[in-house]
């Protein structure tokens, strides 16, 4: 792939003035990528930049602060790396950030659910991708799945596949995307009774095991060591597992990430028993939208809106009583 | 932890809704409560021994009253504690009266819940920790925002006891309503002559720094340690150099302008001195009906003016004053009466406000002290008075009784008699509200000595007939509708909250009422205290008042300003917010939203740590509330103590 | 006593109403409620705060998710915080924090906030009640396992 060559060019040019670049690697299985730090030039081959680069680089920019970085994003990565900016949890100039024109990123319950009748996902034995399809073989047999099939949700509601913010781009950058989301992820859910949607919660976090494999994706639970999910001081939570702790965890992670949230999905494709967790922040992510016209991770100047207010607001109506 | 608990009866305020004694049995049983008991009046002083004794017979290290609201006594019963040796903030209190015993009628849910208050207050106690209060300084300088009688009286008092004053006027002149005066109530002597001397002693007093014509821009900063921002309006003319000689005033052609001192009767210069005892005597330009800037060409006041003061080209200019204390004496504005179609809605010449009859009668007024009829100049021999105008009147959202009319109203009878002595006064009244030293008296002797007719009845219609003013009204005593034909019609209108009062409230952070008045911190207890340490109120601000209360609230605010500022260092409120150094990840959001700057970033061996300024801090917990990880804790407010708080009444086993 | 005041909705069975009040206004509206004797229903439990900027909309998650049925938040009116600012910033957190709860299956009027001034006694008694009959016409909240019932509370007076 031509892009991915040009990356390599790239990164080539930058390493001599950063600690490392992130990027993807091979993963444990030709189906998924792994994240990557490139410190030598020999790494540098390594680098896989297409529809298995599923993870989020700027998960890990925080704690390189204050040395200098290089990251490779997609055009949702671009939008943590920007939050990361505008709450001065990393500064600009320690970041050098390298896009490139994104297809979209696989989402491996898709996949597994597509090769179902074949066999494991873990045994394919070689996957290529090719612009629309993946192809593999799995069991002995050669198959072909278009890519619009197996694409992650988020991709669909792309309006940014290229960097948002970029020092090199690799590739042609294109303008933003006309894509209209109209949550219907939670339209789905809102579809419910009231009642039925606190039992679809009940019933889900019954399966939750409080890995906090969530909270250790997302790129902006910068608290990390700290999170109150496991402190005594303050003690929100109990440590034994059980249901009501284990939404008001959800509820938690959801609102610190009011206003915050780009929407890239880790949480949710990080959990192990496959809890839509993405739907919570969503929810904050589509108020704050409505309420302040707040789209997180777009610019790096601007303030996150529940970190100001006006005097007068627009979109709040006072309660009459 | 060893908690013991003391349940008030309130004699019966709280015990006859609230089974007291079954309350505190209930708290035997809460955690850590090792004594409790009721008692009939917890705050009295056999009731505070009691809490003393046991704290020491029972080891306590904290206790719980449940009572009245903690903004009544929770101050008390923290003395109590001290006194027994404990730490203030060990201590918290149940407001089982105010919330419970007196708002609901059910003795067995008000048991319940009353029961459910206390385990709330135990369950906040367990995780009460000793708190220290830090000494801060205080800058002994106070601020005193209006110079109408209150204010001048708090700003003389503050100066006399050596504390440094800065006082703040909105108009050219001090002075206030009671400078517009002629005479006052009930000893009928010169208001100037009263007023006039304590004007000149704030103008001489060499504690005091007058800013006239000048309104409060901002207030940052908190007790001990305000800093504010005073705007000097443009005059332009340089008060340095202006002598207030009024060659200006003489000479000015634009002699129509609007005149605010005289409420209208008669008009004065663009260029004026509002009144001759005006302090600062100096001269205003009124711009909006000045000549020159109309873009006519004039200037003629410039070229009089023997010391070159005048400057048309004059800004507003800012000037920050840092002060420990402030009081706010700003005083109360007429209300709208043009909003009474009926009594003319101001159409008429001859019917006028109670305000413009005491310019009439002041000698130093624009009709040289004779009473005339604004509309032929010829002497009125009727005069009727309308009481309650803009009092007392729902329908117009201003159902309060103004306080002062009816005793003004009388004076302005005997005043009438005094100057025409041929002359008829009719005065239409709800009620006479006479309740002062020496005021009933004084309504009486309008009516006996002078010969006022007091007609009880509300006036319904006032209209013109002829050159006369037809009063048409209703003796409610003799059940008879009255007609009054009059030379003259006096509306004693009521007063109302000063114009942007709740702007300046806003400013200082003190609440308002629905009205606009300022609120007292306790309408009995604490009638000159705000809820805003370190701000007090003076005079009509606060409510209206008479000159004797607005002058006494003037020298009480000065009694807790001096008792404030009497010593050079304060003790701040250790209610602060406190950085768990180990767990601050240095994002710096609470820096972002602290409204007082009390937060600021340190460097602490490479990493960025949020730092708490104690002394700036107010204890508002917004960063609490904003951290992610709770990293910052508000002392005495803490996430646990909340969650507490709402585990006791949740998580009941 | 006055008794100008129509019986409470909820009397004869209570549910578990918590509010969180800023001293300076609400709390101190709520007081002025009870000198003035307006007669309210039982069912809320106030907890004391600074200012509403410091309620961190997690205590009303928390509150709703372990067994209570409505949480009422109040504080100065925009523009008269004591604290210059808080209730600006709560305004926003907590319209935003209202917008959850129909995603997680919560009635949004189990969650109210409104500004209510030291002077205004006679509004806090409409507001509570007019809360407190909200709840009612709603019900007791549906429970997740481990909150408790509650029956706890009917121990002993149950007046219907």
């Amino acid at each position: 792939m031509a892009t991915q060559e040009e990356l390599k060019k790239i990164i080539l040019d930058v390493l001599p003035d950063v600690d490392c670049v992130i990027g993807w690697g091979p993963g444990p299985e030709p189906l998924c990528a792994s994240p990557y730090f490139m410190r030598n030039p020999e790494d540098v081959d390594y680098l896989l930049a297409g529809p298995a680069s599923v993870h989020n680089p700027a998960l890990f920019l925080p704690e390189y602060k204050g040395r200098k970085t290089g990251v490779v994003v997609k055009g949702c990565d671009s939008r943590s790396v920007v939050q990361l900016i505008s709450e001065n949890l990393i500064r600009r100039e320690d970041v050098v950030i390298i896009g490139f024109p994104c297809a979209g990123v696989v989402d491996a319950s898709k996949i597994a659910a597509k090769l179902g009748p074949y066999g494991e996902p873990g045994e394919t034995e070689r996957a290529i991708f090719d612009k629309d399809a993946l192809n593999l073989s799995l069991g002995g047999k050669e198959l072909s799945i278009p890519l619009s099939e197996i694409l992650a949700d988020k991709c669909s509601r792309c309006k940014h596949p290229g960097a948002v913010i970029s020092d090199y781009f690799a590739g042609e950058a294109a303008d933003a995307l006309q894509v209209k989301d109209d949550f219907t992820d939670l339209a789905g859910l809102e579809s419910l009774p009231l009642e039925e949607r606190f039992r679809f919660w009940e019933k889900e976090m019954s399966r939750c095991i409080r890995c906090y494999a969530c909270r250790n994706a997302c790129p902006l639970c910068v608290c990390r060591d700290h999170c109150v999910a496991s402190s005594r001081e303050p003690h929100w939570l109990a440590q034994a597992n059980g249901v009501r702790d284990n939404l008001m965890f959800q509820v938690i992670h959801a609102t610190h990430l009011a206003g915050r949230c780009t929407g890239c999905g880790e949480c949710q494709r990080a959990c192990p028993v496959h809890i839509p967790v993405l739907l919570l922040k969503r929810s904050l992510g589509r108020a704050v939208e409505q309420l302040f016209g707040h789209h997180a991770g777009l610019d790096p100047e601007s303030r996150p809106p529940l970190l100001t207010f006006q005097m007068e607001e627009t979109n709040i109506k006072e309660r009459e009583w | 932890m060893r908690i013991g608990v003391f349940i008030c009866h309130c004699g019966s305020n709280i015990a006859a809704t609230v089974d007291v004694k079954k309350v505190a049995e209930a708290a035997w049983g809460m955690n850590d409560v090792v004594y409790s008991t009721d008692s009939m009046y917890t705050c009295s002083e056999p009731g505070q021994q009691a809490i003393e004794e046991a704290i020491r017979e029972h080891k306590l290290h904290g206790v719980v009253v449940a009572s009245c609201s903690p903004r009544m006594h929770e101050p008390t019963f923290r003395r109590t504690v001290e006194r027994a040796g404990l730490n203030r903030y060990m201590f918290e209190m149940a407001n089982i009266r105010e919330h419970v015993s007196w708002i609901g009628r059910d003795k067995a849910l008000n048991t319940l819940k009353a029961t459910e208050l206390v385990r709330m207050a135990v369950e906040k106690l367990r995780l009460n920790r000793v708190l220290t209060p830090k000494k801060i300084p205080a800058t002994r300088k106070v601020l005193v925002i209006g110079g109408g009688v209150a204010g001048i009286q708090a700003s003389l008092d503050c100066a006399d006891a050596g504390l440094e004053v800065v006082l703040v006027e909105r108009e050219p002149s001090i002075g206030g309503k009671m400078s517009k005066l002629d005479k006052t109530f009930p000893t009928v002597d010169c208001s100037s002559c009263i007023l006039g001397p304590r004007m000149v002693d704030v103008a001489q007093h060499e504690r005091i720094t007058l800013y006239a014509y000048s309104e409060i821009d901002s207030v940052s900063g908190y007790v001990g340690n305000f800093e504010v921002n005073i705007r000097k309006k443009a005059s332009y003319v340089d008060w340095e150099k202006c002598t207030g000689c009024g060659a200006c005033t003489e000479k000015c052609p634009s002699r129509k302008t609007f005149d605010r001192f005289n409420e209208g009767l008669g008009a004065t210069t663009a260029i004026n001195i509002p009144f001759p005892q005006a302090i600062p005597k100096k001269a205003t330009i009124t711009a909006g009906a000045c000549r020159q800037f109309q873009g006519k060409k004039c200037g003629v006041c410039a070229k009089f003016c023997p010391t070159g003061a005048i400057n048309h080209e004059q800004k507003d200019e800012i000037v920050t004053v840092k002060v420990g204390a402030i009081v706010a004496a700003t005083g109360y504005d007429l209300t709208d009466w043009t909003v009474y179609g009926e009594y003319g809605a101001g159409r008429y010449p001859d019917v006028i406000t109670s305000l413009q009859y005491e310019r009439m009668l002041s000698a130093s007024g624009p009709y040289g002290g004779h009473i005339k009829r604004p509309s032929n100049g010829e002497e009125p021999k009727s005069i009727v008075f309308i009481q309650c105008v803009g009092s007392r009147d729902p329908s117009i959202g201003r159902p309060y009784c103004s306080g002062f009319c009816c005793m003004y109203t009388a004076k302005q009878a005997i005043m009438t008699k005094d100057h025409i002595p041929d002359s008829r006064s009719y005065v239409f009244y709800m009620d006479i509200r006479s309740p002062g030293k020496g005021y009933d008296e004084f309504t009486r002797r309008a009516q006996e000595e002078y010969g006022a007719q007091y007609v009880r009845g509300r006036v319904s219609q006032v209209y013109p007939r002829g050159d006369k003013m037809v009063v048409r009204g209703a003796d409610t005593l003799l059940g008879l509708p009255v007609e009054v034909e009059a030379d003259l019609v006096v509306l004693a209108v009521g007063g109302e909250a000063s114009r942007d009062a709740p702007k300046l409230a806003e400013k200082l952070r003190i609440s308002y009422d629905g009205f606009g008045f300022f609120m007292e911190g306790h309408p009995k207890l604490k009638p000159v205290e705000t809820n805003t340490a370190g701000v007090f109120l003076a005079g009509s601000c606060q409510g209206l008042k008479d000159i004797p209360s607005s002058v006494s609230q003037g020298s009480a605010a000065a009694a807790k300003v001096m008792a404030l500022l009497s010593r050079d260092m304060l003790e701040s409120d250790p209610q602060t917010a406190l950085v768990d150094i180990k767990r601050c990840i240095g994002c710096s959001k609470c820096v972002k939203v602290c409204p007082f700057g009390a937060i600021r970033e340190q460097d602490l061996r490479g990493q960025i740590k949020a730092e708490v300024l104690e002394a700036v801090c107010q204890g508002c917990g917004l960063c609490n509330a904003t951290c992610p990880q709770g990293a910052i804790q508000l002392s005495h407010a803490t996430d646990n103590q909340i969650l507490a708080e709402v585990e006791a009444l949740l998580c009941q086993m | 006593m006055s008794d100008v005041t129509r019986e409470p909705a909820g009397t004869g069975r209570e549910l578990r109403l918590v509010g969180f009040l800023c001293n300076w206004c609400s709390y101190g509206g709520a007081d002025t409620a009870g000198v003035g004797r307006f007669i309210q229903p039982t069912d809320l439990r106030i907890v004391r705060l600074p200012c509403s900027g410091r309620v961190n909309p997690l205590f009303i998650a928390k509150t709703l998710l372990y067994g209570a049925d409505g949480v009422l938040v109040s504080g100065c009116h925009p523009r008269d915080c004591h604290y210059a600012e808080g209730n600006f910033y709560a305004r926003r957190r907590l319209e935003v924090f209202r917008h959850l709860l129909p995603t997680l299956g919560i009635d949004p009027r189990r969650f109210e906030y409104t500004w209510v001034s030291a002077s205004e006694g006679q509004r806090w008694q409409q507001v509570v009640s007019k809360f407190t009959e909200q709840i009612h016409s709603l019900g007791p909240a549906p429970r997740l396992p481990g909150a408790p019932e509650l029956e706890w509370m009917q121990s002993g007076v149950n007046p219907a």
